[in-house]
């Protein structure tokens, strides 16, 4: 499997606040990649690495075959960023910030940036400091796409937009997807979103990579178990246990990962029982994995 | 690249450079105003000399006003955007610094213009007693550089982030404070001349600034 993006252990510090002690981090080209984080967890520190923006203590970063910030502008020829707040200038129109884009992009498409134009409904006299933040965040997809590139690198692009807007960029960008095969590299904590459109996803947390795995891998792995006469803590299980809660006297629930339901067996051989097995929707699952990530730090840290 | 970058820096500097270039005009006209052609108002070449030399002193002012204010407006997109943008474009650092850059000085050459064609058609028409000489390309180029050290100056400290331009302003409140320190210590220690003297007097860098800027002379 070739990769969009491979991270190897990068290290990052800014300050003594935040830092990446030891990233490992794969985006397989063509996927689309959820990446997931709580606030301050990182992401976005990632994703300014990931393109030379911010430049790593130590590491590898591989973007497109090509590395980073070494070959930056090469590889950002090939990319379309859609930062985290619009960051252009205030005091030109929609229309003169695509002229200056596209000036910039040997690949921008000029017939297909007026058509996105008109499909985002955006009015291209209008200063685009003077614009709505759904509007802003229409444009700067816009940009992204009109360059045609074959990696987008979009952080948080839909936080804090209406329906209506976020479902009108997401269209535009998995047509754009379907259409050329491109990467797709989202931050996001709308979870719903991205469970919706990813195949990937990575769970970030206090600079640390949680997991990262296929996404039908992690919807189906991770469940919550109610069982009955549970065997004793320690005992080797065919899945990972990531929590185990009492229940009263006489059940407790498990969260647990690498569920199968073939290893139902393991109770029964056990003289166990399992009562329910409960499917948990990603949020769920990215709320319990960061629960279960941040537990044993915090007995570390006593 | 460098046609949507200089637009963008019109955009932002317009005012400035619009008023700079009228006050470019204006002023070797203003400075030979009492020379008239009449022949009812003669001046004496000392009363002349005396006026364009007191006009004069705007000149190294609205060089590094110009310098300074078009270096604020050329990085100030990007000190909006924290450099976002910009260093997400396809394009080495060096180069996006010296198309920007480029596109203030085309910019700046406007009002350089326009002090060479007012010092033209002041000298044209201004009644210059014998023996004086009217120098309207050496100002005009005189004030040309003088821009474009200004603007080289402030251009370099306004792309620093705030920190760097922090340093810098330390370092200078540093030797003031050491001077008057000195002073109040009785000691006897003289940091201000000599640096003066270094950045002020030829071969220093602002020495351009410095020194008699005269449309007319002998």
């Amino acid at each position: 499997m070739t990769h969009a993006i491979a991270i190897r252990g990068l290290h990052y510090r800014a300050g003594r606040s935040f830092e990446i002690p030891n990233l490992d981090l794969s985006v397989p080209t063509g996927s689309i990649y959820g990446f997931l984080g709580p606030n301050g967890s990182g992401k976005t520190t990632t994703i300014r690495l990931v393109l030379g923006l911010l430049r790593p203590r130590a590491g590898d970063i591989r973007v497109l075959d090509r590395p980073m910030p070494h070959d930056a502008p090469r590889v950002l020829a090939r990319v379309g960023y859609v930062p985290e707040q619009p960051h252009l200038d205030p005091t030109l129109t929609v229309r003169e910030v695509l002229r200056f884009q596209g000036a910039f992009y040997p690949t921008w498409d000029h017939a297909w940036a007026e058509e996105l134009l008109v499909a985002f409904d955006l009015d291209e006299h209008r200063l685009f400091g003077k614009l709505s933040k759904g509007q802003k965040g229409k444009v700067m997809m816009l940009l992204a796409l009109a360059q045609r590139p074959d990696l987008l690198v979009l952080d948080e692009p839909t936080d804090g937009l209406d329906p209506v807007v976020r479902r009108d960029m997401l269209a535009a960008l998995l047509d754009y997807v379907s259409e050329h095969g491109a990467t797709v590299f989202i931050s996001s904590h709308l979870v719903h979103e991205l469970e919706r459109m990813c195949d990937w996803i990575g769970v970030m947390d206090q600079g640390r990579l949680v997991t990262e795995l296929p996404m039908e891998r992690f919807k189906r792995g991770i469940k919550r178990l109610v069982v009955s006469g549970a065997p004793p803590i320690g005992d080797p299980t065919p899945f990972s246990v990531l929590s185990r809660e009492p229940n009263g006297a006489s059940s407790e629930t498990w969260l647990v990962r690498g569920w199968e339901p073939e290893m139902q067996a393991f109770f029964e051989t056990g003289g166990a029982s399992l009562q329910r097995v409960i499917d948990l929707d990603l949020e769920e699952g990215f709320v319990e994995l960061l629960r279960t990530f941040r537990t044993p730090r915090r007995e570390e840290v006593r | 690249m460098f046609r949507v970058i200089l637009y963008a820096q019109w955009k932002w500097s317009r005012l400035v450079v619009t008023l700079g270039t009228i006050a470019a005009f204006i002023l070797p006209i203003l400075s030979v105003q009492g020379a008239s052609p009449l022949p009812a108002s003669p001046m004496r070449a000392g009363e002349i000399l005396t006026m364009v030399q007191a006009w004069g002193v705007l000149y190294p002012v609205l060089a590094a006003a110009l310098g300074l204010l078009v270096a604020i407006a050329t990085w100030a997109p990007d000190h909006r955007g924290r450099h976002v943008h910009a260093l997400s474009l396809p394009l080495p650092r060096w180069r996006y610094v010296l198309l920007r850059f480029g596109a203030g000085l085309v910019l700046l050459a406007a009002p350089a213009l326009a002090v060479l064609a007012g010092a033209v058609f002041a000298t044209r028409f201004a009644a210059i007693p014998s023996g004086l000489q009217g120098y309207p390309v050496a100002l005009a180029i005189r004030f040309g550089v003088a821009v474009l050290v200004a603007y080289a100056v402030f251009f370099a400290v306004s792309a620093g982030t705030t920190r760097t331009a922090g340093v810098i302003l330390a370092a200078i409140g540093g030797v003031v404070v050491v001077q008057v320190l000195a002073g109040l210590a009785n000691i006897h220690l003289d940091v201000l001349t000599p640096l003066q003297g270094a950045l002020l007097l030829w071969p220093g860098p602002l020495a351009i600034f410095t020194g008699r800027w005269m449309l007319i002379d002998v």
